[in-house]
């Protein structure tokens, strides 16, 4: 599977880890993984420590995602980013809406 | 049986030889000491009948010297005396004599102590077998512990226990230790730690921290997440350990800048997160069961994730800790821990916590190993890993042509830069040059081929229908060709791309040089590859992109 999704043991965090390529190949599954949140207003971990590919199309799904999320999550991480990975948020100015660690 | 007479007198030697051997036995004869050693050591004996009084050597001389000709082996000597003179009697055994036989001697009572003395030195024998046995094995368990402990200590050679963030306590409790402590850092200058305490000490547990220690490197050099890693070793656990066996863990890794903390705990004490003055901030309890407990469907990787103050440290440690008695027979308990640590607050008071603990069992023996580790969290420092940059010299030039058939099916920029990334020095690049191919072809197919609209992705939804309507357009396509023309110049280390379609729908002009706007679901795609490439132009009139990339360009 190359979408996973996970909270951890007390629920404050959804954990979502993208393997290989995350492109729109990944629509579906992507928005199914931050689908039924529910009401706690956890923090959305995006995990991308095994991602190798990305394009503009994912970082479209991201922008999707913090648009329908909106104040029904505490906060969006993206987190794990390999240097290269890294790179292309930076360019794209995503510290700006979303916290990259 | 063979018996050996010792004495001057003729008479006695044959006296005793005849009634001997009529009892079955071969029997030599000796007229005095220096001739019994002699005829000893080429025929040796099983027992020695011996005078006391000879020339030349004497009884009790010669029942020394037969001793220690002997050796491990018992030989019964017997002497020949008159049995009223008490002083000669006890000068006889303190000489190592056995028994005394009188002379003339009864028969009857000759045959028993012979046959007496015939089973001690049967079990001797035996015992002397035994014992050879018994150092066999030994030798041979002391060599196989050699074995084991020698790969132990060469599957732990990777651990990486010196670290200036990192301070341990170990103390295994026998030559093997049940506790397993593993520490490495990440390709990101993230950090991982594992605490294993398996059930029981020795081999076996030795044993079982080859797999683990092994699955631990492997995955922390690969930078996997911690679920991976104890999925990873309950997988191998379960299948390796018997039923009775398993091993507790914490596990957990720490992010490069040392302000994120996911881990794993199953079975092992409360970890902590104290401040500068060693009072316990947060606790870290077990969660879970321990690893090689439940089968892998089983099984829950959940982690926990804490984002951490700065001048935090974590504290973790196995039972052996607060399970440590006093002489009075107190256990320390984590409430005596916990009073040690505030104790011995910071970071520089480590030794002294580790002196207090040892003061604490002092004079008790350990029955628990022990490990307790502290890491400081502040940004790691440690390194992140880089693909190898040194580039190929041989020019290459690469054609690639795409029928519909092609493009559906089989994902061809992935497997275009896939294959690119096998030549040296490419492999370093793949995600920015996956980057650049993507936004080109997906440039090319969608507005010179399939038409679309990228203005549909702002409206609610648009991004899903604008997808979808790709998929659909794609379906009914026929007769295209989209073409990747990949070219390697070595000299100035530039890989060009050239992208065309046989469409006859140019590239908008309009898009040719796009402004960015973050919140914008469209347009960051060209923006990208002006970011990323080192020279791009739209040609024949936008039927056909070309970029160049400059591999000497740094990575980040």
């Amino acid at each position: 599977m190359s979408v996973s999704r996970e909270f951890s043991n007390d629920g404050k965090q959804l954990i979502i880890a993208i393997q290989g390529k995350f492109d729109f190949s990944l629509v579906q599954e992507f928005r199914q993984a931050y689908s039924h949140i529910g009401d706690s207003q956890p923090t959305v971990i995006i995990d991308l420590r095994e991602t190798e590919y990305l394009d503009s199309s994912a970082l479209g799904m991201l922008l999707n995602m913090r648009k329908s999320l909106g104040n029904s999550v505490k906060g969006i991480q993206l987190i794990n980013a390999k240097p290269d990975v890294r790179r292309i948020l930076d360019i794209s100015r995503f510290e700006k809406m979303f916290t990259i660690a | 049986m063979h018996v050996l007479v010792v004495d001057d007198q003729a008479a006695n030697r044959v006296m005793l030889k005849g009634l001997i051997e009529r009892f079955g036995h071969n029997v030599s004869c000796a007229a005095n000491g220096m001739q019994a050693l002699e005829l000893f050591s080429h025929k040796g004996a099983d027992i020695v009948l011996l005078d006391v009084m000879m020339p030349v050597m004497d009884g009790l001389t010669t029942a020394k010297h037969l001793k220690q000709l002997s050796g491990e082996i018992h030989l019964p000597v017997l002497f020949i005396t008159a049995l009223d003179d008490q002083k000669t009697l006890l000068e006889c055994l303190d000489a190592g004599g056995d028994d005394f036989i009188s002379t003339p001697p009864e028969p009857i009572v000759l045959q028993a102590k012979l046959n007496a003395h015939a089973r001690v030195r049967e079990l001797s024998f035996k015992l002397k077998e035994k014992n050879e046995v018994l150092a066999y094995h030994s030798n041979r368990m002391e060599r196989e512990q050699n074995v084991v402990s020698h790969m132990l200590s060469n599957a732990l050679l990777e651990n990486e226990l010196r670290f200036d963030f990192l301070q341990t306590y170990l103390s295994p409790a026998t030559e093997f230790n049940g506790d397993l402590v593993l520490s490495k850092g990440g390709p990101l200058g993230n950090y991982y730690i594992f605490v294993g305490d398996f059930t029981g000490h020795g081999l076996a547990p030795a044993t079982g921290a080859l797999p683990v220690a092994q699955t631990f490197f492997d995955l922390a050099e690969r930078g996997l997440s911690v679920a991976t890693m104890v999925k990873e070793f309950n997988r191998r656990l379960v299948k390796l350990l018997p039923d009775d066996m398993f091993c507790a863990a914490f596990v957990a890794e720490l992010s490069a800048g040392g302000d994120r903390l996911s881990y794993w705990n199953g079975g092992i004490p409360d970890a902590l997160f104290i401040d500068n003055n060693g009072r316990v901030t947060y606790r870290l309890p077990s969660e879970h069961l321990a690893l090689g407990i439940l089968p892998p469907e089983e099984f829950n990787s959940s982690l926990s994730h804490c984002f951490i103050e700065p001048g935090q440290r974590l504290v973790a440690y196995t039972d052996g800790v607060i399970e440590m008695t006093n002489t009075q027979g107190q256990r320390l308990n984590e409430s005596g821990f916990e009073k040690k640590l505030k104790q011995f607050g910071s970071k520089k008071q480590f030794d002294q916590l580790v002196n207090s603990l040892e003061s604490f069992q002092k004079g008790t023996e350990q029955s628990d190993d022990i490990s307790l580790i502290v890491v400081s969290c502040e940004p790691t420092q440690l390194p992140v890993k880089k693909d190898d940059h040194s580039i190929t010299h041989l020019p290459f030039e690469l054609k690639v042509r795409l029928s519909e058939k092609n493009i559906v099916g089989e994902d061809p920029v992935t497997r275009l830069v896939d294959s690119l990334s096998h030549l040296e020095g490419i492999k370093a690049h793949k995600t920015t040059l996956y980057l650049l191919l993507a936004e080109a072809f997906n440039n090319i197919l969608e507005h010179n081929l399939l038409r679309l609209n990228s203005d549909v992705k702002e409206e609610n939804e648009g991004f899903e229908r604008y997808y979808a309507e790709r998929e659909r357009r794609l379906g009914s396509l026929e007769n295209i060709e989209v073409s990747i023309d990949v070219n390697y110049q070595p000299v100035d280390s530039l890989i060009c791309f050239g992208i065309r379609s046989n469409g006859e729908n140019g590239y908008p002009a309009d898009e040719f040089s796009p402004v960015l706007d973050e919140e914008k679901m469209h347009g960051r795609g060209m923006q990208l590859i002006k970011n990323f490439s080192r020279y791009y132009e739209w040609k024949d009139k936008g039927q056909c992109l070309y970029i160049e990339y400059d591999l000497n360009l740094p990575i980040a």
